[in-house]
């Protein structure tokens, strides 16, 4: 009965929109990396966190106004509304039943409550002994008064400030994986530290050496000495004891400086991961944004493009040399192979990504990148650049949406030069340099005042601006060449290719988007 | 018959290779490489191994006697630098072509004496770059070009005493009559330089001035036909 109707509740939930919907709301707000709202939330947390620590330091010494206890509630509910939060969506419980209730019908047996339960207290159980989350709850600890006790635990409302600060973590991360040096310094410490503190004791322990009462005076005096701190409260008197001391400073040092190695070179390891860990939750936040794969010579003329003209993009190399490059020109970058999945996941399917251009000389690896991207995103737009002819085909097969092979487009122009050296400078200067006149396209949108209007009306014809040729709803397949200065009437939706002076057309084109402001 | 030579049997080498393969033009292949001459050979072009290393290469094959056009198309700047120097040195009026790789190397190219450079990857990236920013600018030139055939851009010596020397082109309605856009024009009075008619200059054209027109194919020629430029 019970199992039946946690199964039908589990049901319930699953169909219920609204569910879904808030408990992805909390899981932004509290779980999410990507979200925007989290980093705000956390910066509440923080300040409350840091609030209310203050509040408790003063409090020891001082009798605070209630004020402050309306505060310290508040802060505390937040804290505890947090935590049943981060309870709630640690799973999908409903997930976990429906599927044991599927599992059980094709057996054909009825679910059975213990079973159920086990699951529900199994996950909530995980969750509830999970460091961060006990942390959380110590957090709390504190406000409870009669018990002054648990004050200590203040300390961990402070540890709570770590699970927001990314970088504190990555810290902690990166040391961790240097674990076996650490062990192995750490035992080679105690090691030390127990040796020299049981000779000392042996030799001055015994009425000796006034200052050294026990075995733990012994201890003391040799984590400091080992430290290199030396207060020098308990100095050795034996001969023995300055020989042991001796050795221990030594070996302290080198301890010391051991240590500080391994710190150094974890972090210069893995301070690249970090980095480029930024760079990619930089490129999280930006929208329209262009991959660019391959960071080779097309690469980065085509990225010089795109920073000149201040659009989005970002560039993935595998080559520690080309990002090297990148990083100097101030793009953001990625180092990494694009032949993984995880990493086109990574980039393109969790980001804002508008267009991908794959750009590296290695034809299979642009298949593959193509197909990865096309598989699961048929709307992102891909160029490719194929590297041999007979690759071009494929790429289309593979749903490209241009192929660049530029050897073709070299050679074409190239021709161009043999008879017609005059055509070759127009056609050099229009596609190929930079000069003020340049080839663009002007749309005309829906509800503009240039809707009805002619070529002449608009003012192309004022401002020598040549039109080309007019794409209707964008498409080259219907299209108007040359079409008439006065008898052509613009419709909405048409695309005018024209050639004319950069800054002539600039003023055309703000002169529609103003409308729409 | 323009004789052609292309140095470097490259990707782009080949593909200027294909489009020259019409009667019209006598093309010479050379490589330095023995394998890429078989390549060339089996796509069924005439091509001969030769480093070029001395100028008697160069005039064996015809350089500074009836050869045209040069293409430096290898792969290595080095030996397109070499081939172009050496090819200037024995033609000043050859017409050469060299492709760079570096970009820092345009400008030793063109004391070497090539008479244009163009860059592999930025006409890559350039042409990517437009289909990014500007899709129907690039469908409109896809339009121009060689495979699709549908319009062409031309370009038209006017001939002494022809009906358009010495008139302004701001004042003629000709290329209107014919279908055909004004793109610009080149006046050997004032140099070497083009002229857009988007500059917005009104200027005069005289004989022997060279014309940039876009327009179909038959169109072009019944224009040149009107003008006696045919």
């Amino acid at each position: 009965m019970l199992a039946k109707l946690i199964v039908s509740f589990a049901y319930f939930l699953d169909s219920s929109k609204k569910y879904k919907e808030v408990k992805g709301f909390a899981y932004d707000l509290l779980e999410n990396p990507k979200s925007k709202i989290k980093p705000y939330f956390d910066a509440f947390i923080i300040f409350l966190v840091l609030i209310t620590v203050s509040i408790l330091i003063y409090d020891i010494a001082h009798q605070i106004s209630y004020h402050f206890e309306i505060v310290e509630n508040t802060a505390v509910f937040i804290f505890i509304l947090e935590w049943l939060g981060r309870f709630w969506i640690h799973d999908d419980l409903r997930h976990l039943i429906i599927q044991y209730h599927e599992k059980q019908i094709e057996l054909s047996q009825k679910p059975k409550a213990k079973a159920i339960l086990k699951i529900i207290i199994l996950q909530k159980m995980k969750y509830m002994f999970s460091p961060m989350s006990i942390i959380d709850l110590l957090a709390i600890l504190p406000t409870y008064r009669p018990l002054r006790i648990l004050r200590i635990f203040l300390i961990f409302r402070l540890l709570k400030i770590f699970r927001y600060t990314k970088s504190l973590n990555t810290f902690f991360k990166v040391l961790s994986d240097k674990k076996f040096e650490f062990n192995f310094l750490f035992i080679i410490a105690i090691f030390a530290v127990f040796m020299s503190a049981t000779i000392m004791y042996v030799f001055e322990g015994v009425g000796n050496n006034p200052n050294i009462g026990s075995y733990l005076d012994a201890i003391y005096w040799s984590i400091i000495t080992i430290s290199t701190v030396g207060y020098g409260d308990i100095t050795p008197v034996t001969l023995t004891g300055k020989i042991v001391t001796l050795f221990l400073v030594g070996g302290g040092f080198m301890i010391l400086v051991l240590a500080t190695s391994v710190v150094t070179n974890a972090l210069s390891d893995k301070m690249e991961i970090v980095r480029e860990n930024k760079l990619l939750s930089q490129a999280n936040k930006l929208s329209n944004l262009i991959v660019v794969f391959g960071f080779g010579r097309m690469g980065m003329a085509l990225a010089h493009e795109l920073y000149e003209n201040g659009k989005n993009f970002i560039v993935v190399d595998k080559n520690e040399e080309n990002t090297t490059k990148a990083k100097e020109l101030g793009y953001l970058y990625m180092k990494a192979d694009a032949s993984e999945y995880e990493m086109i996941n990574n980039l393109v399917f969790q980001n804002d990504v508008e267009k991908v251009v794959i750009t590296t000389d290695n034809d299979a690896l642009n298949l593959s990148i193509l197909l990865t991207i096309k598989a699961e995103r048929k709307d992102i737009e891909v160029l490719v650049r194929a590297n041999n002819d007979e690759n071009i085909k494929k790429f289309k097969i593979a749903n490209a949406d241009f192929v660049i092979f530029p050897y073709e487009t070299i050679a074409e122009v190239a021709v161009e030069y043999i008879g017609n050296a005059v055509k070759f400078d127009a056609i050099e200067n229009l596609i190929l340099k930079k000069s003020n006149i340049t080839l663009d396209e002007i749309n005309i949108l829906e509800g503009s005042d240039m809707v009805g209007k002619s070529i002449s009306q608009i003012g192309l014809k004022h401002m020598s601006i040549t039109t080309i040729a007019v794409l209707k709803n964008g498409s080259s397949r219907n299209f108007i060449f040359n079409p008439d200065n006065d008898n052509y009437k613009f419709e909405p939706n048409d695309s005018v290719v024209v050639i004319g002076d950069k800054k002539n057309i600039g003023e055309i084109k703000k002169s529609i988007s103003r409308q729409f402001t | 018959m323009t004789k052609i030579v292309i140095f470097g049997y490259s990707k782009t080498g080949r593909e200027i290779a294909k489009l020259l393969s019409d009667d019209e033009y006598d093309l010479q292949i050379i490589d330095e490489n023995l394998l890429s001459v078989g390549k060339a050979n089996e796509d069924g072009f005439y091509a001969r191994h030769s480093s070029f290393s001395e100028d008697k290469m160069l005039e064996e094959i015809g350089i500074g006697k009836d050869i045209d056009v040069l293409f430096c198309t290898s792969t290595n700047d080095s030996l397109n630098l070499f081939v172009t120097l050496s090819a200037r040195n024995l033609d000043k009026n050859l017409k050469i072509l060299t492709l760079i790789y570096k970009n820092n190397d345009e400008k030793k190219m063109i004391l070497a004496g090539a008479n244009r450079t163009i860059s592999p990857y930025d006409v890559g990236a350039l042409k990517a770059y437009r289909i990014i920013d500007k899709p129907k600018v690039s469908k409109v030139l896809s339009l121009f070009s060689l495979q699709s055939n549908k319009l062409s851009m031309n370009e038209i010596v006017v001939p002494k005493g022809s009906i358009l020397d010495g008139v302004y082109y701001k004042d003629i309605s000709i290329f209107k009559e014919f279908d055909l856009i004004f793109l610009g024009m080149l006046d050997k009075e004032l140099g070497d330089e083009f002229i857009f008619f988007s500059e917005g200059i009104n200027h005069k054209i005289d004989h022997h001035d060279i014309l940039i027109v876009l327009g179909s194919k038959s169109n072009i020629k019944k224009f040149k036909t009107h003008i006696g430029a045919l």
